[in-house]
C-alpha cells in the first residue's frame, strides 16, 4: 500500500513534537516503542537500523557527559564533595538518547520516498516554494559538500600528511587552514548556482507546473485518523506514566 | 615485478547495476609511459582511484611496490604516486597558490629556502610565479589546473597519475606541459595520463590502453 507523503509527514511532525514535548524516560520509552512499530507497519528496511549502530558509542558518551552535569537523584560515583555520576544524571542521559532515536527513526519513515515527492508533499502542504527549493539544494548539496571534503582530506594525505599522527595541535591548524578556502568554494558554488537559476527563468512566473502529482486515497485519510486517535492514547498514557 | 600491478580487479559504485571496472588485469611498472583512452563512462577514472587505494575493489587484487594497497596509508601511497583529479577544484584547499604548492614540501620536513627554491621552480614552468599571492579558487580552470599539478610535481613522486590534465588549459600551456612531463619522464619518473586528447597523449602512448565499458579492450605498445 503507498501511503502519501503528507501522511508520512503528518506522522513525522506527531512523533518529533511528542518527543520535544516529555523529558520523561519512561514516556519517552513508550513513544519509542510506538515509533518502532510504526517503521515495522510502514516496512522501513531493517538495514536503516544496522547504520545506527555506529551512534552506539556516541549515545554512550553522551550519556554519560549529561550524568556529570545533572545533580538529581542519588549519587553514584562521588569524588570528595563532588558527585561525579548520578542516576537523575543517567536517566536524564537516557532520554536525550531515546529523544534523538525518535527524531531519527521517524524520519527514517519517509526514506523511501525520493527528494522530488518530499519536496512536492510540501509545496501541496502550502509551504512556501522559495523554502521547498532551500530544502531541496540542502538535501543535494550535503553529499556533494561531503564528497568536496572527503576529497580535500585525501589530497591532504596524498601530498604527505597523515591527519592520525600528526600531533593534535598541527591538525588543528591544518583543519583552520582548509576551513576558509572550503567556505569560500562553497559560497562560490551556491552564487554559480543562483546565477544558473536565474538564467533558466527561476522565479520568472508566479506559479510552476510539476511533471509528477501525488494524490491523497481513503487509506491516507484512515491512517490520519487512526494517527490521531493512537496519538490522544499515546498521550493519556504519558500523563498517567507522569502521575505514577 | 611490475611497480603497479591489478589482478581480476572489479568494482561496481553503490547504487548501480553495472560494473564501473571490470576484471582487470594490468601490469604497469614505474618507468612506464602510459595512456589510458576510452570514451566518457569507461572507467578510466576508477581504474586512478583503485590503484590510489582510494577505492576498494570488491574482487580482485592490486599490488603496488610488491605489496597490497590495502596495506598502504594513504599517505605512503602518495610518497609513492603523485596524482592529480580531473575536477581541480577538489584539490586546492590552501589561501595562496604558493601555499597550495608550498603545503606538501612543509609538512615533508623541507627548509624554507627549499620551500621557496621548489614553489618558485614549479610555478615558473607554467608562469605562475606572479600569481603566487592569489586565491587559488579565483583563478581560471586552467590556472587552478596547473597549479593543482605544480602541487604534485613539487613533491616530486615516483610515477605520476594525470586524469585529463587538459582538460581547461590552452595550447600553449598543453604544449609546454607535454614537454615537462616528457622531461620528468626521461629522469625516471613513470606517467599514467587518462586522457581524450588525442594529440596530448600521442607523446604517451609508449603504452596505450584503451577502456569500453570497464574493461580493457587494447592494451598496446
Amino acid at each position: 500500500m503507498q501511503v502519501d507523503i503528507r501522511t508520512k509527514l503528518l506522522i513525522v511532525a506527531i512523533f518529533s513534537v511528542l518527543a520535544l514535548t516529555y523529558q520523561d524516560p519512561r514516556a519517552l520509552a513508550v513513544i519509542f516503542l510506538l515509533n518502532i512499530l510504526t517503521l515495522l507497519a510502514f516496512r522501513v528496511s531493517f538495514n536503516i537500523f544496522v547504520s545506527l549502530k555506529n551512534f552506539i558509542f556516541m549515545y554512550f558518551v553522551l550519556m554519560i557527559i549529561q550524568s556529570f552535569f545533572v545533580r538529581s537523584g542519588e549519587p553514584l560515583i562521588k569524588l570528595g564533595g563532588m558527585y561525579l555520576l548520578t542516576t537523575g544524571g543517567i536517566l536524564y542521559g537516557l532520554s536525550i538518547i531515546l529523544r534523538f532515536l525518535i527524531l531519527a527513526g521517524s524520519g527514517l519513515i519517509l526514506v523511501d520516498h525520493n527528494a522530488a515527492e518530499l519536496l512536492l508533499g510540501l509545496v501541496k502542504l502550502r509551504v512556501p516554494y522559495e523554502i521547498v527549493f532551500m530544502i531541496q539544494v540542502g538535501i543535494r548539496f550535503i553529499p556533494v559538500f561531503i564528497g568536496e571534503l572527503q576529497n580535500v582530506f585525501n589530497t591532504i594525505q596524498l601530498r604527505g600528511v597523515d591527519l592520525r599522527k600528526v600531533y593534535k595541535r598541527k591538525v588543528l591548524r591544518v583543519y583552520v587552514s582548509i576551513f576558509s578556502p572550503l567556505l569560500y568554494s562553497v559560497w562560490q558554488k551556491a552564487e554559480k548556482l543562483s546565477i544558473l537559476l536565474e538564467l533558466r527563468g527561476f522565479r520568472r512566473f508566479p506559479t510552476r507546473s510539476y511533471y509528477r502529482d501525488i494524490s491523497m486515497k481513503k487509506s491516507d485519510y484512515v491512517i490520519i485518523c487512526l494517527a490521531l486517535v493512537i496519538t490522544a492514547a499515546l498521550v493519556y498514557v504519558c500523563h498517567k506514566i507522569l502521575t505514577l | 615485478m611490475a611497480f603497479i600491478s591489478l589482478h581480476k580487479v572489479s568494482y561496481t559504485y553503490m547504487g548501480r547495476q553495472k560494473a564501473a571496472v571490470r576484471e582487470i588485469s594490468l601490469k604497469l611498472d614505474q618507468a612506464e609511459k602510459i595512456a589510458v583512452t576510452g570514451l566518457n563512462g569507461s572507467g578510466k577514472s576508477t581504474l586512478a582511484k583503485l590503484i590510489l587505494g582510494l577505492l576498494k575493489p570488491q574482487s580482485g587484487n592490486i599490488t603496488l611496490d610488491g605489496r597490497p594497497v590495502g596495506k598502504y596509508s594513504l599517505v605512503e601511497i602518495g610518497e609513492k604516486i603523485g596524482y592529480v583529479l580531473q575536477n581541480p577544484n577538489q584539490m586546492l584547499f590552501n589561501t595562496s597558490v604558493y601555499n597550495e604548492v608550498a603545503f606538501g614540501l612543509k609538512w615533508k620536513g623541507k627548509s624554507k629556502k627549499e620551500i621557496d627554491y621548489l614553489c618558485k621552480k614549479y610555478l615558473d614552468l607554467f608562469e605562475l610565479w606572479d600569481l603566487r599571492a592569489e586565491l587559488p579558487f579565483n583563478l581560471s580552470e586552467g590556472q587552478k589546473q596547473l597549479v593543482a599539478l605544480s602541487a604534485v610535481l613539487a613533491l616530486q613522486p615516483r610515477f605520476l597519475i594525470l586524469d585529463e590534465p587538459t582538460k581547461s588549459i590552452d595550447t600553449f600551456r598543453k604544449g609546454r606541459l607535454k614537454d615537462i612531463l616528457q622531461e620528468i619522464w626521461r629522469r625516471g619518473t613513470g606517467i599514467m595520463v587518462i586522457s581524450h586528447d588525442h594529440d596530448f597523449i600521442a607523446k604517451f602512448d609508449d603504452r596505450r590502453i584503451h577502456m569500453a565499458g570497464g574493461e580493457v579492450v587494447e592494451d598496446a605498445g
